[in-house]
């Protein structure tokens, strides 16, 4: 199954954040509790772990680049051979939990 | 061989455009000093001072108690005495407290002295509500907008409080800076072209004919989100963002207005001795038989109960509805 990493909403009194660095590279596997990337918002740094384990495959908004809450940074898959859809706006979101410091 | 110069934007958060602003303009002017509450290794109460401690050491960003008779008052001893001064206030219902040395020091020091005192001083403030209550809320942007000598600046996104700054810190006399709590989630384009800007210039930030809208800070960006609502009912707004209170830039407003023959101004501050009371009575100063409202704060304090908050506000909905008011298209 193909996945999206979303930037979650419910980071409280954000509407646009900053990629800061990826933990992850393409092709890398991960599992659950796995720190994917962090995030900066106006105030704070967001870490984002994965809820689930997958394959990351393809990054849509890489480090120093941007992104609105809701929408994709990240096509993710269960396993390496599913051939990807062109666009990520469609595709289930991958569960994850993300902290605010 | 081009001579030709691209410009490069980038994309950066508001409270940056602060920072990046204040750390170019003590780089270029070392008697410059940044002084105020968690302005130091903390980085400032809204990251809008993260860097410059790093970067410019406690002699140049220092921390202060919470004293604000006693920041701007040194502040303004700095400027006189040939240093420039930028004195952060974290809340602008504080600055009360710092209103003898701002207005009856640094804002007459150069008409007291024939010009041989000058007040190089910048008091940065943030304005408005987000949910912190009566004293924690207030707009009271109009009040220090009736003193002689004292420049009132409020940028409405990163590019004009990058700008507007730098102006603030290169003039010679006050200037009061003042940002909006709800400005600092919001990102913007910087240009590497980007400079300081003029203070005293008014921008349109979008262009129409039916009606004049003008506002300021955070309520620019209500005036925006009102005039794309009206588009879709058939009504085309000009917004002005006034970025300088004091001086207003009642040139453009009028040449607007002239054009449309209906204003409607906004703020988020009480409307009586408002800053549309006085851009309306201006305006018709100039122009006969203009169709004019003022939208404002309801006459009560800011509650911290959300609800109460934002009935007490005005929002995009109360603006269009005065819009169409003026229009008679209701």
């Amino acid at each position: 199954m193909i996945y999206a990493l979303t930037v979650p909403t419910g980071i409280e009194d954000v509407e646009d954040v900053r990629v800061l660095e990826w933990a992850k590279q393409i092709g890398d596997e991960f599992g659950k509790g796995d720190l994917l990337v962090e995030l900066e918002t106006h105030k704070a740094l967001v870490e984002i772990r994965a809820g689930r384990p997958a394959v990351l495959r393809k990054i849509l908004c890489g480090a120093g680049s941007w992104q609105a809450v809701g929408k994709p940074l990240a096509i993710l898959s269960d396993d390496t051979t599913e051939s990807l859809p062109d666009s990520a706006f469609d595709l289930p979101g991958l569960a994850v939990d993300f902290e605010v410091s | 061989m081009s001579f030709e110069t691209k410009s490069k934007a980038e994309r950066i958060f508001f409270r940056e455009a602060i920072a990046r602003a204040v750390s170019e303009e003590m780089i270029r002017d070392d008697r410059l000093v940044l002084i105020g509450q968690d302005v130091g290794a903390f980085g400032g109460s809204y990251k809008e001072f993260v860097g410059l401690f790093d970067r410019f050491g406690p002699s140049r960003v220092r921390d202060t108690p919470v004293a604000e008779a006693s920041m701007v008052g040194l502040g303004v001893g700095l400027a006189a005495a040939g240093m420039r001064a930028i004195v952060s206030v974290t809340y602008m219902d504080f600055l009360m407290l710092g209103l003898d040395p701002l207005v009856n020091y640094a804002a007459k020091a150069r008409f007291k002295t024939a010009g041989q005192i000058t007040a190089p001083l910048v008091v940065k403030t943030t304005s408005g509500a987000r949910g912190q209550g009566v004293a924690h809320s207030q707009c009271i942007e109009a009040w220090l907008m009736a003193v002689p000598g004292l420049r009132v600046v409020s940028p409405s996104n990163p590019a004009d409080a990058y700008g507007l700054m730098k102006s603030a810190i290169r003039s010679d006399g006050p200037v009061l800076y003042i940002d909006h709590k709800r400005l600092f989630p919001i990102a913007g384009e910087l240009s590497d072209q980007s400079d300081a800007v003029p203070i005293g210039v008014a921008k349109t930030s979008r262009h129409g004919q039916h009606v004049t809208i003008t506002a300021h800070s955070y309520m620019v960006r209500v005036a925006l989100e009102a005039a794309e609502r009206l588009a879709a009912t058939g009504i085309s707004s000009e917004v002005i963002d006034l970025r300088s209170l004091s001086p207003l830039d009642i040139d453009a407003i009028v040449k607007s207005v002239a054009r449309t023959g209906a204003l409607v101004t906004l703020e988020e501050g009480q409307l009586t001795c408002g800053i549309g009371a006085e851009i309306a009575y201006q305006v018709r100063e100039r122009i006969d038989g203009v169709r004019i409202a003022r939208v404002g704060a309801k006459a009560a304090p800011v509650s911290s109960n959300p609800i109460l908050e934002s009935a007490c506000l005005p929002d995009a909905v109360r603006l269009l509805e005065s819009v169409k008011d003026v229009l008679n298209t209701r």
